[in-house]
């Protein structure tokens, strides 16, 4: 899939703006962003729901513009919005899905065992849709994907609602499908799944992708703000904490109101930890553990979109 | 299979309500065999044209079966309601089909609810109507051309009037509502010609009063050239209206 400029204009304000990425056969691509950043707007553009107001892509060697019918045979989307048949009983919903989608007979009965084996929905596969659950309903729509035949699925935050068992089913069932042959787009707001599942990812913000690359890249580049974590014996100290603050090498300090325990953000923690303590030698206060916090993407990306939050403002104040 | 098949299936199973399918087919059968009946006593047969002269309740049984075509027509709106506010339009919309191939899927499943329930209605009233039915090869093409536009111009009413209230829970409520209209302004209950002033001029303007005066004059063998400019103007009518649905029907934003 290569994306070219792709724009959405939503009155004049831009939800979509001049997006370009290219996403390889077999590769789970992450679309990582804040509430409101465009990934939904960007996959209904991708799924030929929405026409794009200027620029295009290339879907599975089809021109999103002309070809759409032929992507449309060829992609799989579970949409962020929930969708289910009301009238009809979890297997009857599958199987009907699958004859809409012109799968054959047999193949539907065998491809229905398995994604209720694969996503635990047998003690519900023959209750009416309206009756389940919300996380029991977003695991229907999740299956149902898979009935039918595709060499490109679109999932938007796909793991909302779902339990943690069915959640680590679902990434590894995708894992097995990439294997296979599958190409995945993939969005979520938990940035652990998208370490797990994605090959790469792209950063969006306002519109416009500020980053994309792997996640270690990610994180290396921008996971560069360390975190060390402390404990004190006594709890806290006002003294300790107001003069730590002040040092130089440490970019913000908080205190974590449930175990107390210190949190500091800092760029070199080499030199914070000799400070912690000797700063605690002169408080006479004791600690009783202190450790380097890994970097996380979530540091990474909260720290992605502070930037072009801030490179935002700058642009402003010039123009 | 072939891809309405499929698609017309799918609405059949999907987005009916057998509850109000059932409704659909009582309700008709209170005016043949209550009203029907009840009123014959007081109103002397008239003539319908043609030189036909028909009694009360055979004129009124007529215009249950058609009373049929509009309830049905009612279900396309229910259709297109339900996938809306389920997210399967858009579901679909992502899948390997047109938006004119799932729209005429509606339509069809609609025409195929209008004209099983008029016939089923038909049947059910055959005790009634069944003496004077004579059926010619005319007669019968009036009768299914009645009952084909009356569906289809009542299913593209139906489902521009669920565009325009998908976000509230007020298409059922309007739905019935404009029901009543269509019906009280028509010649399922009483000729045209017999209604207060203001009432006729709105008859005239009503889809479902040339569905059953076709339909009555197939039936009745009571064809005459103001039946025949009424089959024009239906047809019309119907053609307008699905225009209209398929336009407002695009623009559905998503
Ligand atoms: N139908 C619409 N009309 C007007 N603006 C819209 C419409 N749909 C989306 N937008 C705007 O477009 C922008 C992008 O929305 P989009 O749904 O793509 O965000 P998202 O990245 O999917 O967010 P989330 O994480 O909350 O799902 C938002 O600012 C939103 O307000
Ligand atoms: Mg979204």
């Amino acid at each position: 899939m290569g994306v070219n400029q792709l724009s959405r204009l939503y009155g004049d304000k831009p939800a979509v703006d001049r997006v370009s990425f290219d996403v390889e056969r077999s590769e789970v691509f992450g679309f990582l962003g804040p509430n409101g950043a465009g990934k939904t707007t960007t996959i209904k553009m991708l799924t030929t729901l929405l026409q794009p107001t200027s620029g295009g892509a290339n879907v599975l060697g089809f021109d999103l513009k002309t070809e759409g019918r032929k992507i449309r045979e060829r992609i799989g989307v579970v949409q962020q919005q929930d969708s289910f048949d009301q009238g009809l009983n979890v297997e009857t919903s599958l199987d009907i899905y699958g004859l809409i989608w012109n799968v054959p007979r047999t193949e539907r009965k065998t491809r229905i065992e398995e994604v209720i084996a694969r996503f635990g929905m047998e003690e519900f596969r023959k209750m009416p849709t309206v009756d389940l659950s919300a996380g029991q309903r977003r695991r229907v729509q999740v299956a149902r994907e898979f009935i039918h035949d595709m060499d490109l699925l679109f999932l938007d935050e796909p793991t909302v609602g779902l339990d943690p068992i069915v959640r680590r089913a679902l990434l590894d069932y995708l894992k097995e499908r990439v294997h296979k042959g599958l190409t995945i787009f993939f969005t979520t707001h938990i940035l652990e799944e998208a370490e797990y599942l994605c090959d790469r990812i792209a950063v969006i913000n306002q519109g416009r992708i500020v980053q994309i690359d792997t996640p270690e890249n990610l994180k290396r580049r921008f996971g560069s703000a360390r975190a060390v974590e402390f404990k004190l014996l006594q709890g806290s100290s006002e003294a300790l904490a107001s003069a730590l603050s002040s040092s130089a090498d440490v970019t913000r300090l908080v205190q974590d109101s449930g175990t107390g325990a210190y949190r500091v953000t800092t760029t070199r923690p080499e030199s914070v930890i000799p400070e912690i303590y000797r700063l605690a030698e002169r408080h006479a206060v004791t600690v009783s553990s202190i450790y380097i916090a890994e970097t996380t993407l979530e540091d990474a990306f909260i720290h992605m979109v502070t930037d072009d939050e801030n490179g935002r403002e700058t642009e402003r104040g010039l123009g | 299979m072939n891809i309405y098949l499929r698609l017309v299936y799918r609405n059949l199973r999907a987005n009916l309500d057998r509850a109000s399918l059932f409704f659909e087919l009582i309700f008709p059968l209170f005016f043949i065999f209550v009203q029907g009946f009840g009123l014959n006593g007081i109103v002397p047969p008239f003539e319908i044209g043609n030189g036909r002269v028909i009694s009360y309740s055979l004129f009124l049984a007529a215009g249950a079966v058609t009373l049929t075509v509009i309830n049905g027509g009612t279900n396309a709106g229910t259709q297109l309601w339900f996938d809306r506010k389920n997210g399967m339009f858009e579901q679909i919309l992502m899948g390997p089909f047109t938006r004119a191939q799932y729209i005429l899927s509606i339509i069809f499943a609609t025409l195929i609810i209008g004209v099983a329930g008029s016939l089923l209605v038909f049947l059910f009233a055959f005790p009634v109507l069944g003496a004077s039915f004579n059926p010619s090869l005319s007669g019968v093409l009036t009768i299914a051309a009645a009952l084909f536009l009356g569906t289809v111009f009542f299913g593209a009413f139906a489902i521009a009037l669920s565009v325009a209230l998908k976000s509230s829970e007020t298409f059922q409520i309007v739905s019935t509502f404009a029901f009543f209209i269509f019906l009280f302004t028509s010649s399922v209950f009483f000729p045209a010609t017999s209604a207060p002033s203001a009432i006729q001029v709105a008859s005239l303007a009503n889809p479902l009063t040339y569905t059953t005066d076709i339909f009555r004059a197939g039936l009745f063998d009571a064809m005459t050239p103001t039946v025949s400019l009424e089959l024009g103007i239906l047809a019309l009518e119907a053609v307008v209206m699905f225009a209209i649905a398929v336009i407002v029907f695009h623009r559905i934003r998503v």
